[in-house]
Parts: structure tokens; C-alpha cells; sequence
């Protein structure tokens, strides 16, 4: 019996390195392309030109003689399929039958229409040029608030009004706000649609075992199990019989979070034909037909005192859907109007929401997901207040903060936020940047004919996506830790990291909580056949929900871990610590590796307790989780060209506790470039007849290294109550915080000149066009 | 984005090159421009001749009083290059605007003004040197200047059968200041406006200019305007002029009357940039 | 995308209206156009090879001519369509007699579709703009012949 003890090293709080990099980075990771069968053959899908079409015929002689091609099907062969699904559950939404493939109509440019398949990719690709096929275009229509007025072309013939609900949501008595405010503000606010754009395009590969009547399918998602259900539903294949494995996913933003026709595609060819097959989206197939997120049109109304006060809103949200729902389409605006108070205090919020369908590709949730737009309008909205009220953007906002004594703090929109200091982030924010000489500076710099802004935004989140009742497919998180006869460790769990690094942040978690070496411990995830049901990786909920769940489970198992020890050691008064159970009475101890052993070998049971060492927990979180935080953004416009150039960005964001704080200034660098994507380059333009004239990276301006600015990451820490990590989520507050901090910016920038609000992405021409106005 | 099937080869020399070329066959450099839209199959030629490895094609070198570069070398090569450094700046600073470090590493300047985007980097400085080019044949070889070749949007001097062999720019005399200002187009890297300038000056008079403009119109051109105007010590006035007249591009990234007015800011800059530095 | 713009022919009005309209000349003078068969009154099929530096492409499509207004305007509508997208001119042409010859002001709207509208965005306005100078630039030549 050995009887040294190590001193385990602490290891939560610290930034270690990420463990899954060295294999990322050095090209030795495993992604759906990688995969190779023997037999595989290749699919490549035919898709509409048109954003609005009859299909009068499509001709497939040419392309299934092609030598090399082993089956060409059109909608026809697929209608049978069931309909790409949507989740999402509003009163009265109109949801159009989504054919995997189209049958006699386009309804935006990428439409699949046929697929090849074929025994490698060349020859699929050739052979569909070789499908003809006869179109009638019909009038597309693209712009959503175009698609509402009379006389418009019906994306859905059958809902000429291309309305697919309206939804109403109100807390307080906002019509008494408004009536009885001393200052009413009024603007209509943006948010660009944006191709999420993820490194790794979309891919399939599906394997069907008639002999077993088992299905395999590798698909590049965020969510596993729920791609198993609900493919198993559209093929008619019992849940049991289909596997799903999430192979390395190169980036998602919540493209992934998805069930694409692709993927019932796929199975339905493997069925067909026998053969796996492979299909990978290529980065134009990406553009135009992976899900675009944002495309927001808002009308914002904000009511509040001569002293600041704000005491009401009012919010229409125009939602640019797509022509079709995809799997969280109509829910995403329904985040923004939750997200609409932000961090105020005030109660009276009336908020209605319009989806829109347009003939352009679906949109759905993408980092932040319906939480950006929101905070985008409230923190536009606010400084707008300022401005109107000749008050300092800080000033108005600790003023109408919610004090630190009133959480738990019940919103106008019904949320319950769980704890905060919101002043704090702000006020760390104000003294990196030397808010009043910084002010100070601006005065001397106008004095001098230049125009320099400084803008800040303070964001709420809801994160920790979500308790059950509140969202789509149940919201809790699973977790499964085992540890193997030789002591070793495995974490199973639910969700499905894909770059956030939980690899290395449970790896963590369960080092401290076992009091072993990082080393022997591994993380699973995203394969339905090892891994016990989960939900998945999006809404910032990874570590926040799923992360509770792995220490629940560990809890459970160190209870058990005891309990063996215990017997081991005969004592009823045992210790677990640093990986060994220890005597309090003897000082003897029993490591880990010992106990696992004994387990399975199960020469001897300790009282009411199963042979073997191995926990599963399922956390069902009571409550979102409500991160916060502070972006300040110092700029400068030239004015001869309308470039803005961005001298500071100082991000303070309270996440709660800090499992890894490499880890999270990694999401907080990411989330402010796509941040500042959205508001200064990105975005997917579609022209009048439905092309997205915008659909290559020749034309879409993604953020590049060279182009951002040296971000001050800094953090206040105030825990969640919500789970015993403390932890509240980061992968989204960069987006989130970014946008609004950059257009008030910039906003300021050109105050002198008289301009209160810039639409974005604000492009070099749009603010030199401001700048110059009067000239 | 998978292309067409073509026929691939690789030339070892120049004369294999240009018979391929000669046949048919599209000339296949650092493929920056060609293979994306090979594998968008909007380009399916039939046959790739690949001229990247040619020896003979690669080569920055000082003789009869010019900067002979042959048409394979590469952009990182030039824009790093010691002998067009001190002797030719415009041409390595310009090289070193071009697209990004990938691009840089694999494009070539023969692929680059044989592609003739209009919004491509090099056109501006090649004009402001008034840069020579070597066009060879299997027949023969012919010198063209920059002014002659670029045509009009994607359109050369090149004849069927021909490729750019060389680039001759002039050596910079003493007391030349040399500038190229740009407004990148920040999702491909190339142009809205790019101004290449050369000037001289004597006793703070300017003595000669040199005016290259790329991005704005179809096809790059030589501001003689400007050049002229200059004479007369005004520069914003003279900058001004550079892109009077022009029916400018216009496209999601720029309108054409934006293009016009950044073409003036930019002229302007670049002029005021190389008379610090003559 | 909308287009205009002018353009003088050295011609007197009346040979510049019926050249135009004139499905020998029309072939020769829009670029890359292979053949073009007449089907109705004032409509042709034509097959055209759009060539422009590394891009090839062929095209399968229509001309039709309407609103016809002898000698001072009348309508051009060129449809097409292959692998890499589609493409359609819809515009009015206005004739008018000045010093020199005959000015053609033309006004009207480009829709692309497909592959060559998602990644040729920054080509298609200068391309469009040196398709109609070829077109006209040939026009004069052949209608001088």
C-alpha cells in the first residue's frame, strides 16, 4: 500500500496550454475530409442560379452516362425524405415544406436541385454540368423590408404577405412610459446579414450496413445527438441504428448548429446505392447555402427622463429569415427581444417581431445569435440618449445600471439575471483608457480639426444555453467520467467542443477535482455510439452547462472513488485528496490507480456499490447565465478617405470565474474580430434579383490578422450562482461587446459634424460620404 | 471548386514554353488569378504549360543601364530585392502592396501584367518607370512599352502564342523620389485606387514627373495631366486633375465618383511622399 | 446593375438605325457572338463565347428587338445562359443626328446570375462597359463596309 502523498498542482485558474492544438496545427487532425473508405464514392449537388425559378424539366441522360457516375437523383427520388426540420415553435409560424432536394421550384440561388454521385470527385463535379435544366425565373425578391410591402413578389406563393409570424412580447406599461417621458428617441438600427464563415466547410460522410441495418454518418456539427434524432426521423431509420460521429470540426459560430439537407442526402444515397459515400461543401457551396446570420432591420423607440432615466422601449424587428426555416431560424430574433434591457434597470419593454421571408439563403444563429442585434440597438440607443440629453455616455449608463443589491434581478423581457456588478467592468474600462484626460485629449484633438472618437458599449449575455423549458431540444448537459483498472480517466461528454478548447478546460476541472495529472486523463466527445446523449456546443454553454455537468458526475464518482477507499483501507474515516484516499486516523493512503483496480476486480464490494468505476450525470441548469462587460473603443476617422483607424480597444469582460485564462482571452480576441467584421467589413450583399453579389473572398471581407487592432483584455470577476463552477460563458461576449462600442465610436467621431447614427458594416466611402456631408 | 480536366505540363526551358504556349496552351506561373477561376470554371483551358521553374525566366539583373526582371520571379522576390531597392524603389515598394504573403510568395510579375486586372498593383508603377516589355515568341521577341500593353480590362498587347520574357525598368537617377499610395480593397487585396509617383526637383521645382494610376478606370493610365501641372508647384491642384474625365469603376466596393475623389487624395499623398524622399 | 451611356457612329442616322437592327452586322459586332438564327420577326437564337483574359465561357441565348421607333430608338434584349450563370441586357437605344454622325444613347439594366455574379462582382460593370465599346467600336467598322 503506498503511502506517499503528491501535492497536486492546482491547475484550474491557469493558462495552460491547449491540449488538442499541437495536433491542429501540425496537420495531423482527423476532419470529415480526411476520412477514406474503401468503396466511397463522391457526391456533388447541382444548385439553382436562379433566387426564384420554375424548374419546367431537368434532363439527367447526359450526366448518369458519364463514365464513372453510379446514380444521378433529382427531387423527385428524394421527395419521400422527411423535410429539412425546424426546431423552433412559435404560435402560428407558417413553415414551408423544406424538400432535402427541390422539387418543381428554386427558392434562392444554391438551391440544391440533383445530386451526382460518383466514384471520385472530379467526375461528380463534371457530370453535373451535364444536367440541364429548363428554368422559368420567376420575380425574386431579396430585401425584407421590400418583401413586406403591397404588391411584392411571394417568395412562398402561398403566403403572398411573406410573412412567416409575427410575435409580440411586452413587460411593464410601456405606452405609459412613453406617455409620460420627457425625451423620446427614435431610430431605425441594422445588422447586416454575415456569412459565418467558418474555416472548415460543411462535410458528410454516411456508410449504411444493410447486413446490420446500421447507419454511420461523420458530419462537421456542433450537436451530435440531435443530428442523429432528427436525421434518423427525415430517413425513416430507427434512432438506435444510426451513429453519428463528429470528427475534428474546424469552426462552427453556430453553422453548424444546424441539420442540413446534406446530411439525410447522404444517407439517402448510401441506402440507395449501398456505398459510402462522401459529399465536402465547397467554400462557394459555403457562401450560399450554409446559413447567414444577423439580417436584422429594427425600428428602436426609447423613452426616458430629462435626468437620464430611461424608463421604456419599444422595438419592431424585421427578421430577414430566408426563404426557409433551418433548424433555429424563426427563434433567433426572439433571443434579441429577451437581450432588449441589456443591463438597465427600467421596465417597460414592448418589443414585436416580423420574420420575413426573402428569397435568400436561411438565417440562423451565429456568434451571439439574436443577442448581438439586440445589444447592438440598446447601446445604440442609449448614446443616441446621451447625445439628445447632452450627457456623458458613462454617466447615463452607471445611472441606469442595475444596482448590485437587486439581483436576482427579474428583467421586463422575464429573465431573471443572476448576479452582477456592472458598474465594475465600466469603471475598470474608464481607468484603462484615462476616461477624463482621454475626453480631455479629444477636445484638443477636435480643436485641431481631427475627428476622434471615443465609444463604449456595456453588454449584457444570456449564456449557458439554457434551462429546459426554454429552449428548443432541452437544455441541460451530460457527462460521463470513467476511470479504467490502471487508473487512467476518461471525460465523455455531451457537448461537442469544436476549437473552444474544453479538451483542456475539463481536462482541468477533473485533474483538480481527482487530484491527478492532466496527463492520464482524455476527453471525449462527439460520437453517439461512445458518448451518452447530449446537446451540444453553442449559446456559450459549453463549460457553463456542460462543464457543471462533468463535475457533477465527478462528484458522484469520487463519492464511489471514497467508498472503495474506504473499504480498502478499512476506515470509515477517509479523505479523498491530491488522487489518493487517505486514513484521517493512520495517515495510510490508497492511490487512485489502486482503487480503480480493485473496482473491476471486484474481489470485494464495498456496501451498496456497483463493481467498476464510472459516473453519469445529466445537469439540468435552473437558470441562464448572465455574463457582462465593458468594450471601449478609441478611433479616428480621416476625413479625406473615410478610414477609420482604431487606436485602443479595451475589453472588460466578467465571464464569472476564469477556468483558463489563456483559453479565454483567446474567445474574447475572436469574438472581437467578428465583431468588428460586422461593423466595419463583412458583409453578404444580395442584389435586387436575389444574387449574393457578395459570395467569395474576393468580395466578402473577412477580418484579417493585419487588420485588427492590439485588444486590452481585462476582467472583473463576479461568479454565477448558477452552477458550482462559477463560470458564465465567453465564447460570444467579444462579438456581442464589439459592434456597438465601434459604431458610438466612430458615432463620436463625426458628432461635430452632426451625425448621430452609422448603419453598418461602415465602410471607408460610407463614413467619408458622413465626413464630407456638407461639403 | 474542382476544375476542369486539362493536360498539364511543365516547361524546363523558355523554348518549351513557348512552343506549348504556341500550341495552345495557357501559360500557368504562380497561378494566383488563374487557378481560382479554373476552379471556379469560369477558365477551363485545355492545356497548363507550367513556366514557374524556368531558370531562365527568374532573375533580377543589372545590365545596360536598366533592371532586366524575368518574368517568373516572384513578387516577395522583387519587393525584397537589394539591386531594385537602391536602384528602382517604386517597383519593390510597390511589390510589397501586392496581396497578401501567400500571394506574394507564389505570384509572379510576368503573371501578374499578362493578367492585366484592372485593379491590379504593378500596372501603376510599370507606367510611372515607363517599364519595357520583352514579349517572346517561338518565332522571335518583340519590346513593348507599358504605356502599349495594357489595352483595356484583362486585355494586353500579348498575341496569341506570345509570353511576357522580361521587364525592364529603368534605373532611378539621383535625386528621383518614388511613391505608391493605395487604397486596398480589403476582401481581395487589390486596389480601389493605387497611385504610383515619380518626381524630381530642382531648388524645390519640380523637373520631372511621373504618374501612374491603377484601379480606377479599366485599364491602368499615365496622368500626363497631373505630370504637367506639376511644373507649376501646386500639388493638390495638379492631383486633382488625375482622374479628371475618367469614367471610373464602380462596384460594392467603391461607387465610381468615391474612386474619382480617392484618386485625388491619394495622388496627392503619393506626390508629397516622393518629393520627400527625391 | 444599371447601365449608360452614348456613343457616336459615324453614320447618318437612318444607316445607323437599320444597321443596328441588321442580324448580319448585330452578329459581327457583339462580341463573341458564333451564329445567330432568326426564329421570329425581330428574335434570333445566337450561341456567343464570352473571352475575356483567363475566362472562357460559352453562352446559349436570345436576341429580340422591340419597340421599334424607325430611325430614333427602339428595344435590345440579349438573354444568355451556361454553365457558369446567365446573363441578360435589357435596354433602350436612342438615336439622335449630331455633328459627325449619329449619338446612341443607351440606358438600361444588366442582371448576371449564377457563378460569374457571386465571384465577378468587381469585373462586371467594367466588363459590361467594354463589351458595348467593342460593340459599337465594330459597329461603326462593319457599318462603314
Amino acid at each position: 500500500m503506498a503511502t506517499t502523498v503528491t501535492k497536486h498542482e492546482t491547475l484550474v485558474g491557469k493558462s495552460i496550454r491547449r491540449r488538442e492544438d499541437p495536433r491542429l496545427i501540425t496537420g495531423t487532425a482527423t476532419y470529415v475530409d480526411d476520412i477514406q473508405m474503401p468503396g466511397m464514392n463522391h457526391a456533388s449537388i447541382l444548385r439553382s442560379p436562379h433566387a426564384a425559378a420554375k424548374i419546367k424539366s431537368i434532363n439527367i441522360d447526359a450526366a448518369k452516362a458519364h463514365p464513372g457516375v453510379i446514380a444521378v437523383f433529382t427531387g423527385e427520388d428524394t421527395k419521400n425524405v422527411g423535410p429539412v426540420p425546424c426546431g423552433a415553435s412559435l404560435p402560428g409560424l407558417r413553415v414551408p415544406h423544406h424538400y432535402i432536394l427541390a422539387i418543381d421550384r428554386v427558392y434562392f440561388v444554391g438551391h440544391p436541385i440533383a445530386v451526382v454521385v460518383a466514384t471520385d470527385k472530379y467526375i461528380a463535379r463534371d457530370a453535373v454540368d451535364l444536367i440541364e435544366v429548363e428554368w422559368e425565373p420567376t420575380t425574386a425578391i431579396a430585401d425584407p423590408e421590400k418583401a413586406l410591402l403591397a404588391g411584392a413578389p411571394a417568395v412562398h406563393p402561398e403566403w403572398p404577405d411573406n410573412t412567416a409570424f409575427t410575435y409580440h412580447q411586452e413587460g411593464g406599461d410601456t405606452d405609459k412610459a412613453f406617455a409620460e417621458a420627457d425625451v423620446v428617441i427614435k431610430q431605425r438600427i441594422t445588422s447586416q446579414r454575415l456569412v459565418p464563415n467558418a474555416m472548415e466547410t460543411r462535410g458528410v460522410v454516411c456508410e449504411w450496413n444493410l447486413a446490420n441495418r446500421s447507419m454511420t454518418l461523420w458530419s462537421s456539427t456542433q450537436i451530435p445527438h440531435l443530428m442523429r434524432t432528427l436525421v434518423g426521423l427525415m430517413l425513416g431509420l430507427e434512432e438506435n441504428r444510426l451513429r453519428v460521429i463528429t470528427p475534428e470540426v474546424g469552426g462552427g459560430f453556430g453553422s453548424k448548429l444546424n441539420v442540413y439537407a446534406e446530411e439525410a442526402l447522404m444517407g439517402f444515397i448510401a441506402m440507395k446505392t449501398g456505398k459510402p459515400v462522401k459529399w465536402i461543401e465547397s467554400r462557394r457551396e459555403n457562401f450560399l447555402c450554409t446559413i447567414h446570420g444577423r439580417g436584422h432591420v429594427d425600428f428602436y423607440e426609447i423613452a426616458a427622463k430629462k435626468d437620464g432615466t430611461i424608463t421604456g422601449l419599444r422595438v419592431k424587428i424585421l427578421q430577414d429569415l430566408g426563404a426557409y426555416h433551418q433548424l433555429l431560424t424563426p427563434a433567433i430574433p426572439t433571443l434579441s427581444v429577451l437581450m432588449l434591457p441589456g443591463l438597465y434597470r427600467f421596465k417597460n419593454v414592448s418589443a414585436d417581431i416580423v420574420g420575413v421571408f426573402t428569397n435568400c439563403v436561411p438565417t440562423d444563429a451565429y456568434r451571439g445569435a439574436g443577442r448581438p442585434e439586440a445589444t447592438h440597438g440598446i447601446e445604440r440607443m442609449v448614446d443616441m440618449l446621451a447625445a439628445e440629453l447632452k450627457m456623458d455616455p458613462a454617466e447615463i449608463r452607471l445611472k441606469n445600471f442595475v444596482h448590485n443589491d437587486e439581483f436576482p434581478f427579474p428583467t421586463a423581457t422575464g429573465l431573471t439575471y443572476d448576479s452582477g456588478d456592472y458598474a465594475a467592468p465600466l469603471n475598470k474600462a474608464l481607468g484603462i483608457v484615462d476616461y477624463t484626460a482621454l475626453r480631455a485629449k479629444q477636445v484638443e484633438a477636435r480643436k485641431a480639426g481631427k475627428l476622434m472618437g471615443i465609444g463604449m458599449s456595456t453588454y449584457g449575455e444570456i449564456c449557458a444555453l439554457g434551462p429546459s423549458p426554454a429552449t428548443p431540444a432541452g437544455g441541460w448537459e451530460s457527462a460521463t467520467v470513467k476511470v479504467d483498472p490502471t487508473g487512467k480517466v476518461t471525460l465523455m461528454t455531451g457537448s461537442c467542443h469544436h476549437g473552444q478548447g474544453e479538451e483542456t478546460t475539463f481536462a482541468q476541472i477533473a485533474a483538480d477535482e481527482l487530484g491527478i495529472d492532466i496527463d492520464d486523463i482524455l476527453v471525449l466527445r462527439g460520437d453517439t455510439a461512445i458518448v451518452q446523449y447530449g446537446i451540444g456546443t453553442f449559446g456559450s454553454r459549453g463549460t457553463a452547462v456542460g462543464g457543471t455537468a462533468m463535475y457533477f458526475a465527478l462528484q458522484t464518482l469520487k463519492d464511489k472513488i471514497k467508498r472503495y477507499g474506504a473499504m480498502l483501507l478499512e476506515s470509515d474515516d477517509v479523505t479523498f485528496a491530491d488522487g489518493s484516499v487517505i486514513c484521517n486516523k493512520t495517515g495510510k493512503s490508497v492511490p487512485l490507480a489502486q482503487i480503480a483496480g480493485a473496482s473491476y476486480r471486484a474481489m470485494k464490494l464495498p456496501p451498496n456499490t456497483e463493481p467498476g468505476l464510472l459516473a453519469t450525470y445529466f445537469w439540468e441548469p435552473p437558470n441562464f447565465t448572465f455574463p457582462f462587460g465593458a468594450h471601449i473603443v478609441v478611433t479616428e476617422v480621416d476625413k479625406e478617405t473615410g478610414k477609420i483607424d482604431i487606436s485602443r480597444y479595451v475589453a472588460v469582460d466578467d465571464c464569472g470565474r476564469i477556468l483558463n485564462p489563456l483559453i479565454v482571452a483567446g474567445q474574447v480576441h475572436g469574438g472581437v474580430a467578428q465583431g468588428l467584421g460586422q461593423a466595419l467589413w463583412e458583409h453578404a450583399v444580395y442584389d435586387e434579383s436575389g444574387q449574393l453579389v457578395s459570395g467569395e473572398f474576393m468580395d466578402y471581407a473577412m477580418p484579417k490578422a493585419s487588420m485588427m487592432p492590439w485588444i486590452e483584455a481585462e476582467h472583473t470577476c463576479t461568479p454565477s450562482p448558477v452552477n458550482p463552477l462559477g463560470v458564465k460563458g465567453v465564447g460570444e461576449a467579444g462579438t456581442i461587446g464589439c459592434s456597438p462600442a465601434m459604431v458610438n465610436s466612430v458615432v463620436d467621431a463625426l458628432s461635430v459634424l452632426g451625425v448621430k447614427h452609422i448603419d453598418m458594416p461602415m465602410s471607408s466611402e460610407k463614413i467619408w460620404k458622413l465626413a464630407n456631408a456638407q461639403a | 471548386m474542382i476544375p476542369q480536366t486539362f493536360e498539364y505540363s511543365k516547361a524546363a526551358t523558355l523554348a518549351e514554353a513557348l512552343k506549348a504556349v504556341d500550341g495552345g496552351a495557357k501559360p500557368l506561373a504562380g497561378g494566383m488569378s488563374l487557378i481560382p477561376l479554373m476552379k471556379l470554371r469560369l477558365a477551363a483551358p485545355d492545356h497548363l504549360v507550367d513556366i514557374g521553374s524556368i531558370a531562365d525566366l527568374n532573375y533580377i539583373k543589372e545590365e545596360g543601364g536598366a533592371i532586366h526582371i524575368g518574368a517568373a520571379t516572384t513578387h516577395h522576390q522583387v519587393e525584397s530585392s537589394a539591386l531594385l531597392r537602391s536602384k528602382c524603389p517604386l517597383l519593390a515598394e510597390t511589390a510589397s502592396w501586392i496581396g497578401d504573403v501567400q500571394v506574394r510568395n507564389r505570384g509572379t510579375i510576368g503573371g501578374a501584367v499578362a493578367h492585366a486586372d484592372p485593379a491590379a498593383d504593378y500596372p501603376a508603377a510599370l507606367i510611372a518607370l515607363e517599364a519595357k516589355f520583352v514579349l517572346a515568341n517561338s518565332k522571335g521577341e518583340r519590346t513593348v512599352s507599358a504605356a502599349d500593353f495594357f489595352v483595356d480590362t484583362f486585355t494586353t498587347a500579348l498575341e496569341p502564342g506570345e509570353l511576357v520574357r522580361e521587364v525592364i525598368v529603368p534605373i532611378e537617377a539621383s535625386g528621383v523620389g518614388t511613391a505608391y499610395q493605395k487604397m486596398v480593397q480589403l476582401a481581395s487585396g487589390f486596389a480601389i485606387v493605387g497611385i504610383a509617383v515619380r518626381v524630381a526637383s530642382v531648388g524645390g521645382k519640380i523637373t520631372m514627373a511621373r504618374v501612374g494610376v491603377t484601379g480606377v478606370s479599366p485599364k491602368p493610365y499615365r496622368a500626363e495631366n497631373v505630370e504637367a501641372a506639376l511644373a507649376n508647384g501646386d500639388v493638390d491642384a495638379a492631383a486633382k486633375l488625375v482622374s479628371e474625365g475618367v469614367d471610373a469603376n464602380s462596384d460594392i466596393h467603391a461607387s465610381a465618383n468615391y474612386r474619382l475623389q480617392m484618386a485625388k487624395v491619394f495622388c496627392a499623398r503619393a506626390i508629397r511622399q516622393a518629393m520627400s524622399r527625391a | 446593375m444599371k447601365i449608360a451611356g452614348n456613343y457616336t457612329l459615324a453614320l447618318p442616322q437612318d444607316r445607323a438605325y437599320a444597321a443596328m437592327q441588321d442580324p448580319s452586322i448585330l452578329s459581327k459586332c457583339m462580341p463573341g457572338i458564333d451564329e445567330m438564327v432568326k426564329t421570329g420577326e425581330d428574335e434570333y437564337t445566337m450561341k456567343m463565347k464570352m473571352a475575356l483574359a483567363s475566362i472562357s465561357s460559352l453562352f446559349s441565348g436570345k436576341v429580340k428587338i422591340a419597340d421599334k421607333n424607325p430611325t430614333s430608338s427602339f428595344r435590345l434584349v440579349v438573354e444568355g445562359s451556361g454553365k457558369v450563370g446567365f446573363m441578360k441586357g435589357d435596354g433602350v437605344l436612342k438615336l439622335s443626328t449630331v455633328d459627325g454622325g449619329t449619338l446612341v444613347d443607351y440606358e438600361g439594366d444588366v442582371q448576371v446570375g449564377g457563378t460569374i455574379a457571386s465571384v465577378g462582382q468587381r469585373l462586371i460593370d467594367t466588363t459590361a462597359k467594354m463589351m458595348i465599346k467593342r460593340f459599337f467600336d465594330k459597329m461603326g467598322e462593319e457599318a462603314a463596309k
